[in-house]
């Protein structure tokens, strides 16, 4: 499972870092970006779901749940 | 063929009862439907669905008319003005400079600013939220990040509130005070245009008149940019810092759980800048004829998406028209969406976040002063109140 974001949508609102340091980091221009390649374990679904729904762009998403 | 046609209602933005309760103010708007025409003629977009479903076509519904026929603005307010392809190349530009990163650096600055603004009345026992310190503290923030004098401040307040007062009272003409205070106001930062070019310093104009070749801004530009960050960057913080205090004065408990967990200060920033937008709605024009949630909308329509009902849609929030902050982890729409996107949204939060770490280190118990009732101005561009009075102890708060 990966969490990625959709960069077509991203507009750098910066809620996905904020709230999950884990799983998403910044760029030097405030936009989101996965950390590593956004693998994530069983232990960081729920998380990675709760990032979701924190992206006012909906520009989160989980691949391969 | 494109959704339905509907003839326009009676609804008229003014009569919404927003001034006492923005919940009933926006329940007077979205009760007229998720998309419906005002008695003026503009659409009206309620839902999160409607909502978002404009600010991710820009190409359908366009800024650039709308935002340069309202202002009364000779000039094009860059980038909020500027439709798709061109409004990439700067926000290319600008974004990096109001980064995270770039407002992490300027944190101990704007921390110091905060805490003398507070101190000046902390000893006092009593303070006008607004006067002294919303009105004040956004623009010392411009003028930090623009490198110019804060010994300029009042003066910059007293242009801008003039302009935007008049901007929101409607179509008059503007009186000779709206004109000396743009051209004061034009003419300050053509000033600093020029002084800059010749003295560049380590500050956004700067940086704005260093770019080269294809990628230089004519002043033309450098002055309509430079103008919109006070249109859209000075009141909309006054607005929400009074907005924030005020809901934080009004319930002590929930200010004393936030002095003893501080991690709960962004989810309070958060619910309240959803509940309590300070621009409720923002401004389209259509290009071409667009079906929005099964209704037809013709092209050159004038649209107002408004963002206060987007942010209290039911099934969305477990309670919606409340400060929760257990809900504040979901995305909410005050900044806007799409590629206009407010870009000092990451400044506006910090600056929130300082003024009330700074204020509850010198002043930890406030409220209201009795028998004074917070009301918002209404109609209004930009949601505010005009005061807020507080009473506290002194001596008590210890630095
Ligand atoms: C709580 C405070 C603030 C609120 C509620 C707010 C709200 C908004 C909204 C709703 C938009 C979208 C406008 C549209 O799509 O038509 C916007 C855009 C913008 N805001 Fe803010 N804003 C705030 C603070 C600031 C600050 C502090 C700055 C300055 C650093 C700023 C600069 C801008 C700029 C330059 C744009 C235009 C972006 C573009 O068109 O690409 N705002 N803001
Ligand atoms: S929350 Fe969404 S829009 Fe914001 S930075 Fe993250 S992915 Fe981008």
């Amino acid at each position: 499972m990966r969490v990625v974001i959709d960069y077509e949508r991203c507009t750098g609102n910066g809620r996905c870092y904020a709230l999950f340091p884990d799983l998403f980091g910044d760029d030097e221009s405030g936009y989101g970006q996965v950390i590593g390649d956004g693998s994530i374990g069983d232990d960081q679904l729920d998380e990675a779901r709760s990032a979701v729904v924190a992206c006012p762009e909906d520009a989160v998403a989980i691949e391969g749940e | 063929m494109l959704g339905k046609m509907t003839a326009p209602t009676k609804f008229q933005l003014a009569d919404a009862p927003m001034s006492a309760d923005r919940t009933a103010g926006f329940r007077f708007v979205s009760s007229f439907g998720e998309v419906f025409q005002a008695a003026n003629g503009t659409w009206m977009l309620t839902s999160a669905e409607a909502v978002k479903f404009a600010v991710r076509h820009p190409e359908v519904f366009s800024s650039a008319e709308a935002t340069n026929a309202g202002s009364g603005i000779p000039i094009p307010l860059i980038p909020v003005a500027v439709d798709p392809p061109a409004h990439r190349k700067y926000r290319l530009v600008l974004d990096s400079m109001f980064a995270p990163r770039v407002v992490n650096a300027m944190e101990d600055d704007l921390r110091t600013q905060a805490r003398d603004l507070i101190a000046a009345f902390a000893n006092k026992g009593e303070c006008d939220v607004v006067g002294d310190l919303a009105r004040l503290y956004p623009t010392q923030v411009f003028l930090t990040f623009f490198g110019m004098p804060l010994d300029d401040r009042d003066q910059l307040v007293g242009w801008v509130e003039t302009m935007l007062d008049h901007s929101t009272t409607g179509t008059a003409e503007a009186g000779p005070e709206v004109v000396e205070a743009a051209t004061g106001l034009f003419g300050y930062i053509q000033r600093f245009i020029d002084e800059k070019r010749e003295r560049p310093g380590d500050d956004v104009l700067s940086r704005l008149l260093a770019l080269e070749g294809d990628d230089a801004w004519s002043d033309e530009e450098m002055l309509g940019c430079c103008f919109l960050f006070t249109v859209a960057g000075l009141d909309t913080v006054t607005g929400a810092m009074g907005f924030l205090m005020r809901h934080l004065a009004l319930n002590p408990e929930l200010r004393r759980q936030l002095i003893a967990d501080p991690t709960l200060l962004g989810p309070v920033i958060e619910e309240t800048l959803r509940v309590e937008p300070p621009a409720p709605t923002i401004s389209r024009t259509t290009t071409q004829d667009v079906e929005v949630c099964g209704v037809r909308i013709p092209a050159g329509s004038p649209v107002a998406l408004c963002l206060g009902t987007a942010n209290r849609e039911p099934g969305h929030w477990e309670h919606p028209d409340d400060v929760d902050v257990a809900q504040a982890d979901r995305g909410h729409m005050t900044f806007g969406g799409g590629i206009h996107r407010c870009l000092g949204s990451h400044l506006a939060r910090r600056e929130l976040r300082l003024v009330v770490e700074e204020f509850h280190k010198l002043i930890p118990e406030y409220e209201v002063a009795p028998g004074f009732d917070p009301v918002a101005v209404w109609p209004a561009g930009t949601l505010h109140l005009t005061s807020l009075p507080l009473v506290f102890p002194v001596g008590d708060g210890g630095a």
